[in-house]
């Protein structure tokens, strides 16, 4: 099951890819915001760099390049924690505290909780958690220091193009289904916060087509979990009703051993 | 830009070409998002696909260097199928003009205008005027049907400019040239408008000027000019390059964009005398007819009391140019480099990176005594003396670094590209010794000042009768420190005695209104001290002051109209009148009268700029006014025949200049090749580059060179900027988090050059000209695309040209590589089309 | 005859209570992981860091020594004869009150599989726990599977450790005296160990 979330008052991004003109901003602001540290890069025949999130970078655009009969597409596609409403990473975090969900339905982070135990990398579906020399989770807390504030994300406001609208989920997504955009997000794994507008199948911006929580963690979490508490109570319950009712060996069936010792 | 950036939003086909506004323009985008919403249609043409391609509808790729024979493409089909705004360029172009007997088209002299003298580079333009009725005024032909009109010799000139041979020049398939002229001269009808964003890949051309006035051309015949949405718009490189053009930054201009007086203009009346146009016309406001008062008010801004009548308002004291003398960018270092300068002040610029021809920059720099360079960082201009190949030991060249406040460390008015010119106040304090630029000229002035009370020399007046009236003062009179709203106070201008307000001079048979009754006060423009309202207010008998005309009314009595920050938007195109400021009085989009028919009725009603309300009544008790944006003028339409005034009032005919015989190369725009170029023939004519550019050839300067055709560089470049660094990267190279974004110098390459070349994406390869050569990773990519020109085939590469050795492993400057070439009228250096050779590298 | 014979040397011994006191670290420290419910165990430990850390330390120490003791008595516990499946068919006569008798050598098939399961589960947790260890250096999918395999495996070794401390203690009365001193009484012995016993003591059937 997953943490509660109030699917009315939830706050969430919309992502309009087709608005996107790449000029990263929204990488930059984000750094600035939140005190990141530059990442050390190397043009490697692209312009997309850094090449992955980094614990020091919580989003980033991807640039993808593609020529299909002469005609060229170039998309942006800005890469985030999604903020899911069923949220592998707090599903597995073993710190309560360390990943926690906000009253607007965001799936922030604190550090001080954090105990580096690396178990959100895996179980995220979208490969988002990174970890610091700190050791420490960080990703994108949709700037809830600035939203409790009253003020838009970092990203968002630096969006010249308004790519990344930041709002009511259910408004954002009610506007961009009036304009009849193709909306990826909306009700898998309860939602995610992010939203996309895209103009291609979703396997084209690296997303999976279906995101869910990995199967192995949703059978340890979900599955193993539970029926491994029954089975840890239930062995000591059945060693128990064991001593009772049948009863432990006896000493004195040595005594027997020794009578009819000679078969 | 004669519109403004948020108006993008009212364009129904916006054409990007010659700039790259999704990267080096980003907010812009905004707009362009928006008017694509509102279903507006993006072109793009871009010898790269750019992330501005890449948002755009329609992509057509050019070679570097061919805008014209694209754009006279486009003009011949406007032409040719009958899609131009005719009642438009009847009423408000030169169209009708019919011009001299004896002027000739490049068409019909090997490549060449009538006029040129082969030995000079340059035209006599006698032929290229207009004929003259008895009284003086223009013949014309209303029905544009004479064979000498304006509009028969366009018709003419650009009929040459077949899609094929356009297509054979710039390598655009002919079906995308097809489309792109389709879908831009549908902006021809009247309630439809195209607007034009262009930049340096226009402009730095040996013909820029005449890629824009192709353009121009093209929204003239389409009626774009005026109107919403429309307009020539340059898109600024820099947040205040346009403030500083308006304020005088360039050598042939003083503040509001009077031209800077020759050496041969004696005086005042002289300067008076020649640059100001005449108009026979009744109907044309010329505004220009006011250019005494703006000269007049200038110096009594600059040399205040001391500028009397009798010393001609200290006109003497004004630098000169001799006649002919070109002081520009690519002159000043092939003057430098001659040796004939002892000092220099790079002064928040870095040229060793950003002139062209970077070599020839750096190694006139050695040439100098002295250098000073005033910037945030050291850079490849500070150091220029241990620089590559530079033997530090050697340079005898003294450098003084003064470190300077960036734009958010102090207080002052910044004008966007859309002329809106916006306070700002300092965010942070100066970090260190750095200093606002202001300070720092302060402390050089009153140096200077010094210097010449104690040892005289050379015309010291120029320097020491300026007024100074900058700053809180300390007890002894002299400035504490400069206070900037002073400096803006003194731009906007003062009345310096009390000007009364007279009536105008009456017009031949017109009634004097009866004197007003004995005792009545006088009605007074101003008083003594008060600051001018406008520059209508303006005078030329010494009675005002005014730093730049433009920017009278942007401090007045009401207050510093540059810090308002009103969102009001009556009428909902985004213009926003009550927002900062914007010259000339606030006027959002220029020529705003050619948005409506003759009778002042908007062509299109949905987006009407202004509108003409004959109801209205104004202050003056007389009838009909305009509504809307600030007009050009209050006159009426040009239908009233008696008072009414054409749109256009900056030209002295009160219309516009299809034909513009004001320029050095043409009155029409005509295909030349760069100066270095791949191909053998110019296919328009036997004329191979602009025949009236500047040739820079001297023997003593190896620096120098061309390569047109040469085996070893076969390859057309092209330089551009990205959006992750600013200009030379001074700044952006020196934040982390940019130089993160775009680590390094790389060259952006066709794969099928890289197949040829056997280049793999990412290796490093080298990059050379005829003038120098630099590393860079290569960039291969399906975004570039080879060129099929005539029968060869044209590769292009692209370099950003933000890097610099300073910057420890970016690699060095793509102006390294770029020739001492400028445009005819301008000068600005050809950067965006020459010639290299590239190889891998190891 | 003896009264007692000797069942496991001190090196043995040793070797078997430093595998518990690992395994039993290992379970505390890892009780916070596996849920939220279990939290509380982390203040043992100062803390969830502090408990990774010791889970790190004794999952390496279980890892060798638990590996270590199954090859030290490998031969003992591998091999299944026709006595053992006869106590496997009657369940070790574990399901009656009636005392009941096998032909059983130094252990019985529980406790032969056990020990085999011990080693296996040692394996998979050893290995997994490595690719959990650092997430960032595997593919993601491998890690994932570990997570699962490891939680797996935890709450099996559990169920059978609980099982095999029942029988070895009050379950088996007499049991636990082997691995405390080392000595079994030969009473006890003849009568869980019978073949085992007849070896040491070279006593004929
Ligand atoms: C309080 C906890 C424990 C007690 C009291 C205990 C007791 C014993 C005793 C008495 C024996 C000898 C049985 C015999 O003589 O046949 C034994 C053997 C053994 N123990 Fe434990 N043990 C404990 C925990 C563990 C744990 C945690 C492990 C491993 C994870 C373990 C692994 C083994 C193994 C592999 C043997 C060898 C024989 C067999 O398979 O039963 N023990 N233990
Ligand atoms: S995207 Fe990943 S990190 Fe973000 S909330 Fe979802 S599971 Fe957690
Ligand atoms: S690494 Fe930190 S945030 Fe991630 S699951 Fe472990 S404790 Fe939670
Ligand atoms: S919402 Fe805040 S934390 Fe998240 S990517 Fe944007 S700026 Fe960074
Ligand atoms: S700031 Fe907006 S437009 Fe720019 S890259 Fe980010 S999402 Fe795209």
């Amino acid at each position: 099951m997953a943490d509660t979330i109030n699917q009315t008052t939830r706050k969430g991004f919309l992502v309009d890819t087709s608005r996107c003109i790449g000029c990263r901003s929204c990488q930059v602001a984000c750094k600035q915001w939140n005190k990141l540290d530059a990442d050390k890069t190397a043009n490697k025949g692209t312009f997309e760099n850094p090449r992955d999130l980094t614990p020091a970078l919580y989003n980033r655009i991807r640039f993808i390049e593609k020529e299909t009969s002469g005609e060229m597409t170039w998309q942006f596609f800005n890469e985030r924690c999604m903020h899911c409403g069923d949220a592998g990473c707090m599903k597995v975090c073993p710190s309560p505290g360390a990943l926690y969900r906000t009253k607007d339905g965001i799936v922030a982070f604190n550090k001080d909780k954090c105990i580096s135990c690396k178990y959100c990398v895996s179980a995220c579906p979208f490969n988002i958690p990174r970890y610091g020399t700190d050791d420490k989770v960080s990703k994108c807390h949709l700037c809830t220091d600035r939203i409790s504030g009253g003020m838009t994300p970092a990203c968002a406001k630096a969006c010249p193009t308004e790519t990344l609208k930041y709002g009511k989920r259910s408004d954002l997504i009610a506007k961009a289904t009036a304009a009849k955009k193709t909306l990826y997000g909306v009700d898998d794994l309860l939602g995610l916060g992010v939203v996309y507008a895209l103009e291609g199948p979703p396997e084209q911006y690296g997303l999976p087509a279906k995101p869910g929580i990995p199967m192995s963690i949703f059978l340890w979490k979900d599955v193993i979990k539970p029926l491994g508490i029954l089975g840890f109570w239930g062995s000591i319950g059945a060693m128990l009703l064991h001593y009772v009712t049948i009863g432990p060996k006896k000493v004195d069936d040595d005594l027997n051993v020794k009578e009819d010792g000679h078969e | 830009m004669t519109n403004h950036w948020i108006d993008f939003k009212n364009s129904d086909v916006i054409l990007i070409m010659g700039a790259n506004p999704a990267e080096n323009h980003p907010v812009s985008f905004r707009w362009i998002m928006k008017a694509k919403d509102a279903g507006a249609k993006v072109i793009c043409v871009d010898p790269r696909f750019t992330r501005s391609a890449a948002k755009s509808n329609l992509y057509a790729p050019l070679r570097s260097g061919t805008d014209i024979a694209f754009l006279g493409g486009l003009i011949n089909y406007i032409l040719q199928n009958k899609l131009y705004f005719e009642q438009y360029v009847r009423d408000y172009t030169n169209s009708a003009y019919l011009v001299s007997g004896d002027f000739k088209l490049p068409g019909e002299l090997a490549g060449l205008f009538s006029g040129y003298d082969p030995k000079k580079r340059s035209y006599d333009t006698k032929s290229w005027s207009f004929q003259k009725n008895a009284d003086e005024s223009i013949k014309k032909d209303p029905t544009m049907q004479d064979p000498n009109c304006v509009f028969q010799l366009l018709k003419k000139h650009y009929g040459r400019y077949t899609p094929e041979l356009v297509s054979k020049t710039t390598g655009t398939p002919k079906e995308k040239l097809l489309e792109v002229y389709k879908l831009y001269a549908s902006t021809g009808k009247p309630d439809k408008a195209g607007t034009s964003l262009y930049a340096m890949g226009w402009t730095q051309h040996t013909v820029g000027t005449q890629n824009i006035r192709a353009m121009s051309i093209i929204q003239l015949l389409l009626g774009n000019m005026g109107v919403a949405g429309g307009g020539i718009n340059a898109l600024r490189g820099e947040s205040n390059v346009q403030g500083s053009t308006d304020h005088g930054l360039l050598f042939h201009i003083l503040p509001g964009y009077m031209p800077v007086p020759l050496a041969d203009l004696k005086d005042t009346a002289a300067y008076i005398e020649k640059h100001t146009p005449k108009s026979k016309d009744p109907q044309s406001a010329n505004w220009w007819g006011n250019r005494n008062k703006y000269l007049v008010s200038y110096m009594k801004a600059i040399y205040g009391a001391k500028a009397t009548k009798e010393n001609d308002f200290g006109y003497a004291w004004l630098p000169k140019l001799d006649p002919g003398m070109n002081a520009s960018w690519l002159m000043i270092f092939d003057n430098m480099i001659k040796g004939k300068f002892k000092g220099f002040f790079a002064w928040g610029q870095n040229p060793a990176c950003s002139g062209s021809n970077s070599t020839k920059v750096r190694n006139a720099l050695t040439k100098l005594d002295w250098m000073v360079t005033t910037n945030l960082f050291d850079n490849e201009t500070a150091s220029f003396w241990k620089g590559p190949g530079m033997d530090p030991a050697s340079v005898k060249t003294e450098v003084f670094f003064l470190p300077a406040a960036a734009s958010f460390e102090k207080e002052g008015s910044i004008s966007n590209s859309g002329r809106w010119a916006q306070w700002r106040t300092a965010a942070v304090k100066p970090l260190g010794q750095s200093k606002p630029d202001a300070e720092i000229i302060h402390e050089l002035f009153q140096k200077l000042k010094a210097l010449y009370a104690k040892e005289g020399g050379a015309l010291p007046e120029q320097l020491t009768n300026l007024t100074w009236n900058y700053g809180f003062k300390r007890a002894d009179g002299t400035i504490k420190s400069i206070d900037i709203h002073a400096v803006a106070k003194e731009i906007n201008g003062y009345f310096l005695e009390d000007v009364e307000d007279r009536p105008k001079p009456l017009k031949p048979g017109e009634k004097a209104p009866p004197p007003p009754p004995p005792g009545t006060p006088k009605k007074m423009l101003g008083k003594k001290g008060e600051l001018v309202g406008g520059f209508a207010q303006l005078q030329a008998d010494g009675s005002t002051s005014c730093g730049s005309w433009i920017y009278c009314q942007s401090y007045n009595e009401k207050g510093n109209m540059m810090a308002r920050r009103g969102k009001k938007d009556p009428t909902g195109l985004g213009m926003f009148p009550e927002w900062a400021w914007c010259w000339p009085v606030n006027r959002r989009i220029i020529y705003n009268r050619a948005s409506c028919d003759p009778a002042g009725k908007p062509y299109n009603l949905k987006k009407s700029v202004v509108y003409w309300n004959p109801a209205a009544v104004q202050p003056t008790g007389a009838l009909g006014a305009w509504v809307g944006d600030v007009p050009d003028g209050p006159w009426p339409p040009m239908a009233d025949e008696k008072e009414g005034k054409k749109p256009f009032i900056m030209r002295a005919d009160g219309v516009a200049a299809i034909f513009g015989p004001g320029l050095k190369d043409g009155p029409f725009p005509e295909h030349y090749e760069p100066v270095e170029c791949p191909v053998p023939e110019n296919f328009f004519s036997k004329q191979m580059s602009n025949p009236a550019s500047k040739i820079f050839k001297d023997a003593n300067i190896k620096e120098d060179v061309l390569s047109t055709c040469d085996v070893r560089f076969p390859l057309v470049a092209t330089t551009y900027r990205v959006t992750e660094h600013w200009q030379t990267g001074v700044m952006t190279r020196n934040t982390p988090w940019l130089l993160e974004l775009q680590p390094r110098q790389f060259c952006e390459i066709s794969v099928e050059l890289a197949k040829e070349k056997n280049i793999g994406n990412g290796d490093l390869v080298e990059v050379s000209s005829a003038r120098g050569k630099i590393e860079a990773v290569a960039m291969v990519t399906p975004r570039m695309k080879p060129f099929k020109i005539g029968d060869m085939t044209v590769h292009e590469v692209g370099l950003p040209w933000c890097f610099g050795w300073h910057t420890p492993g970016v690699g060095d400057a793509a102006n390294l590589l770029t020739p001492t070439a400028g445009d005819a009228n301008t000068m600005i250096p050809e950067t965006k089309a020459f010639m290299v050779g590239i190889a891998r590298k190891g | 005859m003896s009264n007692y014979i000797e069942r496991f040397s001190t090196s043995e011994r040793v070797l078997h209570w430093i595998v518990t006191a690992s395994f039993f670290t290992l379970l505390l420290t890892g009780l916070g992981l596996y849920s939220t419910l279990f939290n509380g165990y982390f203040s043992l430990f100062g803390g969830g860091r502090n408990a990774i850390l010791i889970h790190k330390i004794s999952g390496v120490l279980f890892f060798l020594s638990s590996l270590y003791m199954f090859f030290n008595h490998q031969k003992d516990v591998t091999g299944f004869d026709q006595d053992d499946k006869k106590w496997v068919t009657e369940r070790g006569g574990y399901l009656s009150r009636n005392a009941s008798h096998f032909n059983i050598g130094k252990y019985n098939p529980g406790q032969k599989l056990f020990a085999i399961f011990i080693a296996a589960a040692t394996l998979v947790l050893g290995v997994t726990g490595l690719f959990i260890w650092a997430p960032t250096m595997f593919p993601r999918w491998i890690v994932q599977l570990s997570l699962m395999a490891h939680g797996l495996m935890f709450v099996c070794s559990i169920m059978f450790v609980v099982v095999h401390v029942y029988l070895a203690t009050i379950g088996n009365p007499g049991t636990i005296e082997a691995m405390l001193y080392g000595n079994v009484r030969s009473l006890w012995a003849r009568k869980h160990h019978p073949k085992w016993y007849r070896e040491v003591t070279g006593e004929k059937p």
